[in-house]
């Protein structure tokens, strides 16, 4: 027997009862709805956050702190959070933030680690810009601005370019919603300087730096609403800001990153070797980690209760095809008896069990992505909650997705298909045509 | 005298275990020639369906051998019985065994898709069958819509749509008025004598057994008469319990007497003897088929 045939004729006999076979299909479309449903969420949300890391690029980067800081920062999220850690004891000798800054000869240290590039150092001043105008407007708006950190980082930009880390020339990648207020165009913005002017807190004076539009940055994850500009810039901000400081407070290094060789070393063996010198260190992963997780989590219990739903529909399948078996007693005496062989029929149930799978499969496929499609527009129009991330789309459909789970159905269907397509591959012929 | 084409030795079949052990054969040989047309008669529960089942391979004896052209049966493997059955045997059932729901081609095809011939090919060798039985006309129609002479017909298609050897037909006028069962008789005895298909019918109709060339009674799982020139009896140590019973049965057994049956073996002139057709249900025959 051809196998195509045997194809044809399982469909066909699958549209013999058809009520019976719709609902057996339609368990297995909850099944698949659901769990192609959670994928291509899961995708959507992995996607993005991979796009943010690949934008950011930043495979090396370590952002460093002191091992006390790093334990104060938990200490206190977890005084207000869980409240599973202890409260942190005041020391004189510590800046009341409770950070603790990373002293002289840990950076020289650090730079002696082996697979840190120690001339990649920088450290992470924040910046403190009072406000941002331009020549076409009167009007002042507070700006948010740090030194983009050091490894192979790149900001996904709207328009044009990146900055220039190393040159003279003042530079600045500015968020995307200063462009319009400011008075220009994305495109016509760049080139163009704007003012950064930083007031000092304590005496009140006042510096403008006039600083060069090198890109407009997407909204996004990593960026956080940051505008980004380059060495020069960050340091004579910084320069400025700390100008009036006390002495004590003018050189400590609370925060530094570092890029190390990530080809030849792993970032674990690289955190072992700063957490000896007393240091905690955060991969790029490591930040965004968390949110991954988070969303993990929930999709992994969406997950299950699919593959519930899954296997319900497997029962499902059992049933009908015992029923069906049953129906067919006499019809499979005859197909033996004309010289069927038993792995025949046992193949031709087994593959009315697939082709239930791959029905339900297909449905849930096709809805999931119909209703997935409909639900990234609305999300994306005007209003919806990821108006402001383009990139972002809520559900993604790959193509490795959609193949494991047909695949997966169709298995899962074809072992529920082996216990009546074994009764029905085991029936006597004889016996079969005298069945009643 | 033409060759041997399926030969039985001391078969036996028993169903059941220990307690309950039910012996339907108790050592049946015979030798079937190619071309002959054969009948298997005996009441309900005399075991002729049984020994059809194992002579058209279907089943498998407790005891005994069974040969085709020559060929031990005993050690060949399903795949093997399931080609001879598929390419060599055709069967016509009392109750038809059709696909309702699907046209008369379908299933006079489906043989043929088992066996899997193409779409063509198949499709051609259908139409001509059906055309042998006269129904082409009927081809595209659901085989429910038939009447029962009619589906007979189609079984019949299906039966020589593989271009077998044998056929092997189990009660074939059961199901059917008596002026039908007579058209499909003929129709089968045409084949037989045009196309030498062997033809081995199993009947409890005492006149459907005397247009069959040779007549094999059958009582209680052992042949008691056989018309055949050659028929050999079973030698084994049970041979005189048999005949005695057979002999002091053999008054109340009215519809099972070779006696009767003076013909000989000329095709021809059997079918040329035009007995009237009696339709004698003995009795309800509920376990044969």
């Amino acid at each position: 027997m051809k196998f195509l045939d045997i194809i044809r004729d399982a469909n066909a006999n699958l549209l013999r009862n058809k009520l019976r076979s719709f609902l057996t299909i339609l368990a297995i479309f909850i099944g698949s709805f659901s769990i192609i449903s959670t994928s291509a969420i899961q995708a959507g949300v992995n996607n993005f956050i991979d796009q943010q890391v690949d934008s950011y690029g930043g495979e090396g980067y370590l952002a460093v702190v002191s091992k006390d800081s790093f334990d104060a920062l938990e200490g206190l999220t977890g005084a207000m959070g869980n409240g599973n850690s202890t409260p942190i004891e005041y020391k004189e000798d510590k800046i009341q933030d409770g950070m603790t800054p990373i002293t002289n000869e840990q950076l020289d240290k650090i730079k002696k680690i082996d697979g840190i590039d120690g001339d990649s150092l920088v450290e992470q001043k924040s910046l403190n810009i009072s406000y941002v105008s331009s020549k076409k407007t009167d009007k002042k708006y507070l700006i948010g601005a740090e030194a983009l950190p050091p490894g192979n980082i790149k900001v996904e930009t709207t328009t044009s370019g990146q900055l220039d880390l190393q040159g003279d020339e003042y530079q600045i990648q500015l968020e995307k919603k200063y462009v319009d207020v400011l008075g220009y165009t994305e495109e016509n913005i760049i080139g163009e300087k704007i003012q950064l002017v930083v007031v000092d807190q304590f005496k009140h004076t006042q510096k403008t730096f006039n600083v060069k539009v090198v890109g407009v940055i997407a909204p996004g994850v990593i960026s956080m609403g940051y505008s980004y500009v380059n060495n020069k810039t960050a340091d004579d901000i910084y320069t400025e800001n700390t100008k009036y400081y006390p002495a004590e407070y003018k050189d400590h290094v609370v925060a530094i990153a570092v890029n190390y060789d990530y080809k030849n070393h792993s970032a674990k063996e690289i955190k072992d070797k700063l957490e000896d010198i007393g240091l905690s260190a955060m991969t790029i992963d490591d930040i965004i980690g968390s949110i991954k997780t988070f969303f993990d989590v929930i999709l992994t219990v969406f997950k299950i209760f699919g593959f519930i739903a899954l296997l319900a529909a497997a029962i499902g399948i059992i049933n009908t095809l015992f029923m069906s078996v049953q129906e067919r007693t006499r019809e499979i005496g005859l197909d033996k008896a004309l010289g069927m062989s038993s792995a025949r029929v046992f193949l031709s149930f087994s593959i009315e069990a697939i082709s239930l799978g791959f029905w339900g499969s297909v449905f849930g496929i096709t809805v999931s992505m119909i209703l997935g499609n409909i639900a990234n527009n609305i999300f994306h129009a005007e209003g919806g909650f990821l108006e402001s991330f383009p990139s972002f789309n809520l559900a993604t459909y790959t193509i490795k997705d959609i193949i494991i789970v047909t695949v997966l159905i169709m298995f899962i269907s074809f072992l529920a298909g082996t216990l009546p397509a074994r009764r029905a591959a085991s029936k006597n012929p004889i016996d079969a045509l005298r069945y009643e | 005298m033409s060759k041997t084409l399926i030969s039985a030795r001391g078969l036996r079949k028993s169903y059941g275990k220990r307690n309950s052990k039910f012996e339907a054969l108790r050592g049946v040989t015979l030798n079937i020639h190619e071309g002959e047309s054969v009948a298997i008669i005996g009441k309900s529960g005399s075991g002729k369906s049984t020994l059809m089942h194992l002579l058209a391979l279907l089943d498998k004896p407790t005891r005994g051998e069974i040969t085709l052209n020559g060929h031990p049966t005993a050690r060949l493997r399903a795949h093997k019985l399931n080609t001879i059955r598929n390419k060599k045997f055709g069967f016509v059932f009392q109750s038809f065994f059709m696909n309702a729901n699907d046209t008369v081609l379908n299933n006079v095809i489906l043989p043929l898709k088992i066996a899997g011939v193409g779409y063509r090919e198949r499709h051609r060798r259908a139409v001509s069958a059906l055309k042998t039985v006269d129904l082409d006309d009927k081809r595209n129609n659901k085989a429910s819509d038939l009447s029962g002479g009619q589906k007979q017909r189609v079984c019949i298609a299906r039966a020589i749509v593989n271009d077998p050897k044998v056929i092997f037909a189990d009660e074939p006028t059961g199901n059917l008025d008596s002026a039908t069962g007579e058209k499909i008789i003929n129709l089968l005895f045409k084949l037989n004598r045009e196309k030498g298909i062997t033809l081995i019918i199993v009947t409890h109709d005492q006149d459907l057994a005397n247009k069959c060339e040779r007549q094999i009674n059958i009582k209680d799982g052992r042949i008691v008469s056989d018309t055949s020139a050659d028929a050999e009896q079973d030698d084994d140590g049970d041979e005189e319990i048999r005949e005695i019973i057979a002999e002091s049965e053999e008054d109340d057994d009215e519809d099972a007497t070779p006696d009767k049956f003076e013909g000989d073996n000329n095709i021809d002139g059997m079918l040329d003897q035009k007995h009237p057709v009696h339709h004698i249900n003995i009795d309800e025959d509920e376990e044969d088929l």
